[in-house]
C-alpha cells in the first residue's frame, strides 16, 4: 500500500547543522498521522520541506506519486496540500470573510480572476466552513482583532476552504479551550472521511484521540512509528520524549 | 463595518458624480489655455491612479513610474513628429542638425500613426511585464523593488539624454503640429483634447475600480497583507504582482501619450526622478488606498502648484514638503482617510441593530 505522501531519505542542512537527517515516512490516504517529538526535532522543518518553503539538501517527497520535491509553494498548494502554520498566519488587515474567500482558491490564474466577480459555490462553502469554525458572527470583523483561539479556527477554516487532499496542521489546538479541543477532535475525525491529515501536536491527549498512526521524530530522524499504544510502550520514545513530559 | 465609505454602491455613485462634474467643465470654461491646463491635470490624475493601483492596492511601491510615462510620451512625440514630416523631407530637423542622414530603424514604424500609437502604449507595457516578471520572480519586493525601479528610471533618463541624434537629447522632441488621427486633428487647446483625456481617465478609473473589486483584486490585497501566506493558498504571487504592475504601467503609458498630445513636447525631464516622486506624493497625500483620493491628490497638489507656486516661488517646495510631512505624520492613509473617519462618526450615531439600508441591494460591480 503506497501512501498519499511519501518522504524518502530527506535531509536538510543549514550550514553545518543537519536539521533533518535521512528521514523517511509515509502518510496513508484517509488517515490521520500525528508527528510528535521534542522541541527542535525537525517537525516544522519537515512541514516547510513538504510545502516547498525551504528546499531539501537531498531526498525526495512524493505526493500522490508525483515528485513535488523543491517545487514552488503555490504549485504544491495547487497539487492539493493545505497548511496551517504553527504561529497562526491569517491576513490580519482583511475581514474574516475575505480571508476565507481568498483561501477558496479553485481558480488561481490572475488573468481569469481579473474577470471574476462571483465565485461558483463560494457562498455555500463559506457558510459551511464558517459554521464549522464557529465564526459565523465574526465574518465582518478584521482578522487582526480576533483572539488567539479564533485565529486558530480561522486558519483551520482557510485550509478547509482550499479543499486540499492533504492537510498539514502545525499545532492546531495550541491556545484552545477544553471545549474547543473536543470540537477540533470531532472535526478532524470527520475530515478524515474525505481527506488525509498530518498533524504536528504536543498534546498527547489530543494525539491519543485522533491519531491512526503516530510518527516520532528525534534529532531530525525517525525514532519510531506505529499506533499510539505501540508508541507509548516504546522505551526509546519514553526516554527522549514522553518521559520528559511525565517529569514536568 | 457599516461605514458608508466602504459601501460599493455609494462609491460608484461618487464616481458618477465626480466624472459628471468634470464633464461640465468644458461647457463653463471658455479660456482655452485654462482648459488645456485642466486637461493636463487629468493626465496627472491618471498617473496618481496608476500609483494607487500598484502601491495602494498591490502594495508595490514604484518610484519609477516615469519609465512607463516617459516611454509612452516619447512614443507619442515620435508619432506626432513623423506626422509633420513629408515625402520630400522625411527626416526630423534635429536629426539633420546632429548630422544623421537617414531615419533610424526604430523610428520607421512611427511613420504610421496607428502603428506609432500602438507602440507608444505597447512598448512601456511590455517593458513593465518583462521587468516586473524578472523582479517579482526573484522575490524582489518592498524597498528593494522601489530602489530597482529608481535605478531603471535613471538608466532610461541617461540613455535618452545621451543619444541626442536619436532622441533629441536634453532638448527633447517638439512636434510642430498637433496630433491627427483618422482625419481628425486634435487641437490641444480644444475641448476635444479635454474629452479625450477625460474619457481615458474615466475609463482607466472604472477599469481600476473593477479590478480592485474582482477576485484578482482580493488576491492582490491579500498579497499586500502577507505575500508569504498567499503562496500556500496556491496563488503565484509573482504572477499577480507582475500583472498589477503591468496594468499600472499601461495606465501611465496612456497618460504619457495624452500629455504629449496636450503640450506637444517631451524631454528627459519627464523621466526625471523628481517627477516620479511627485506621482507617489500625490497618491500619498490623496490617500493611496483610494483611487479617487489619489486622483484628487494630484489635482490638489498640481493645482496648488500652478496657482500658489508662482506666488511663493522657491518657498513653494518648502510648503509642499511641509504639507507632505504633516499628512504622512498625522494622516498616514492620506486625505481620503479623513472622509472615511468622518463617515464613520456619522455611522456610529445611527442604531447599529438594523443593517445599512443599502446592504441588501445588489452591487453594480457584481
Amino acid at each position: 500500500m503506497s501512501g498519499l505522501l511519501e518522504i524518502r531519505n530527506l535531509s536538510k542542512s543549514f550550514d553545518a547543522t543537519k536539521v533533518i537527517n535521512d528521514f523517511s515516512m509515509e502518510v496513508v490516504e484517509g488517515t490521520i498521522c500525528c508527528l510528535v517529538g521534542p522541541n527542535g526535532a525537525g517537525k516544522t522543518t519537515t512541514m516547510d520541506l513538504i510545502t516547498g518553503r525551504i528546499k531539501p539538501t537531498s531526498g525526495t517527497i512524493l505526493f500522490a506519486n508525483d515528485d513535488i520535491t523543491a517545487k514552488h509553494e503555490h504549485l504544491i498548494a495547487r497539487a492539493g496540500i493545505g497548511r496551517k502554520f504553527q504561529v497562526p498566519a491569517v491576513l490580519r488587515d482583511m475581514t474574516v470573510e475575505q480571508n476565507l474567500e481568498v483561501a477558496y482558491s479553485r481558480q488561481t490564474n490572475p488573468f481569469r480572476n481579473l474577470f471574476k466577480f462571483r465565485k461558483e459555490g463560494l457562498k455555500q462553502k463559506l457558510d459551511e466552513v464558517a459554521t464549522l469554525a464557529g465564526l459565523t458572527d465574526r465574518l465582518k470583523e478584521r482578522a487582526g482583532i480576533l483572539s488567539h483561539g479564533e485565529t486558530q479556527w480561522l486558519e483551520i477554516g482557510m485550509v478547509l476552504m482550499q479543499e486540499p487532499r492533504l492537510l498539514l496542521m502545525d499545532e492546531p489546538i495550541a491556545g484552545m479551550t477544553e471545549g474547543e479541543i473536543e470540537k477540533a477532535t470531532r472535526i478532524f475525525k470527520e475530515l478524515r472521511k474525505s481527506a488525509t491529515l498530518l498533524v504536528v501536536e504536543h498534546d498527547m491527549g489530543f494525539v491519543r484521540n485522533i491519531a491512526d498512526v503516530v510518527v516520532v521524530m528525534h534529532m531530525g530522524s525517525l525514532l519510531a512509528q506505529g499506533s499510539i499504544q505501540e508508541i507509548e510502550a516504546d522505551r526509546r520514545v519514553r526516554d527522549v520524549y514522553l518521559g520528559e513530559q511525565e517529569a514536568v | 463595518m457599516g461605514n458608508l465609505y466602504h459601501n460599493k454602491l455609494a462609491q460608484w455613485i461618487v464616481y458618477v458624480v465626480f466624472f459628471a462634474a468634470l464633464t461640465i467643465i468644458p461647457m463653463t470654461v471658455s479660456d482655452s489655455f485654462l482648459l488645456n491646463q485642466l486637461a493636463t491635470y487629468g493626465v496627472y490624475g491618471m498617473l496618481a491612479l496608476s500609483i494607487s493601483l500598484c502601491w495602494g492596492f498591490g502594495g508595490i511601491l514604484n518610484l519609477g513610474q516615469g519609465i512607463a510615462f516617459g516611454l509612452g510620451a516619447y512614443g507619442m512625440a515620435m508619432t506626432m513628429q513623423m506626422q509633420s514630416q513629408t515625402e520630400s523631407n522625411p527626416i526630423p530637423p534635429f536629426m539633420l542638425n546632429n548630422s544623421l542622414d537617414h531615419l533610424p530603424l526604430f523610428w520607421q514604424p512611427f511613420q504610421s500613426a496607428a502603428l506609432g500609437l500602438l507602440l507608444a502604449v505597447a512598448v512601456p507595457t511590455l517593458f513593465c511585464a518583462a521587468f516586473g516578471g524578472i523582479m517579482f520572480r526573484a522575490r524582489v519586493s518592498g524597498p528593494f523593488f522601489a530602489i530597482m525601479t529608481l535605478a531603471m528610471l535613471s538608466a532610461f533618463y541617461t540613455i535618452i539624454l545621451d543619444r541626442q541624434p536619436y532622441t533629441g537629447g536634453v532638448n527633447g522632441l517638439t512636434p510642430p503640429s498637433s496630433f491627427q488621427f483618422a482625419g481628425v486633428e486634435v487641437d490641444p487647446y480644444s475641448p476635444t483634447a479635454y474629452w479625450v483625456v477625460l474619457c481615458l481617465l474615466a475609463g482607466a478609473t472604472v477599469v481600476a475600480k473593477l479590478i480592485t473589486q474582482s477576485s484578482f483584486g482580493l488576491v492582490t490585497q491579500a498579497i499586500r497583507d502577507d505575500s508569504e501566506r498567499v503562496r500556500f493558498l496556491g496563488y503565484s504571487v509573482a504572477g499577480y504582482e507582475t500583472v498589477i504592475y503591468t496594468i499600472s504601467g499601461l495606465i501611465a503609458a496612456l497618460a504619457g501619450c495624452c500629455w504629449v498630445m496636450l503640450v506637444q513636447y517631451v524631454s528627459p525631464a519627464q523621466l526625471d526622478v523628481s517627477f516620479s516622486l511627485s506621482m507617489v506624493i500625490w497618491a500619498a497625500i490623496g490617500g493611496r488606498y483610494s483611487l479617487l483620493g489619489s486622483i484628487l491628490g494630484a489635482f490638489i497638489i498640481q493645482g496648488a502648484q500652478s496657482y500658489l507656486g508662482d506666488t511663493f516661488l522657491a518657498t513653494w517646495l518648502l510648503i509642499l514638503g511641509g504639507f507632505f510631512i504633516v499628512v504622512v505624520r498625522f494622516l498616514p492613509n492620506g486625505l481620503a482617510s479623513l472622509v472615511e473617519a468622518g463617515l464613520g462618526l456619522f455611522e456610529r450615531r445611527r442604531p447599529t441593530s438594523s443593517p445599512a439600508p443599502d446592504g441588501g441591494r445588489p452591487m453594480p460591480a457584481e
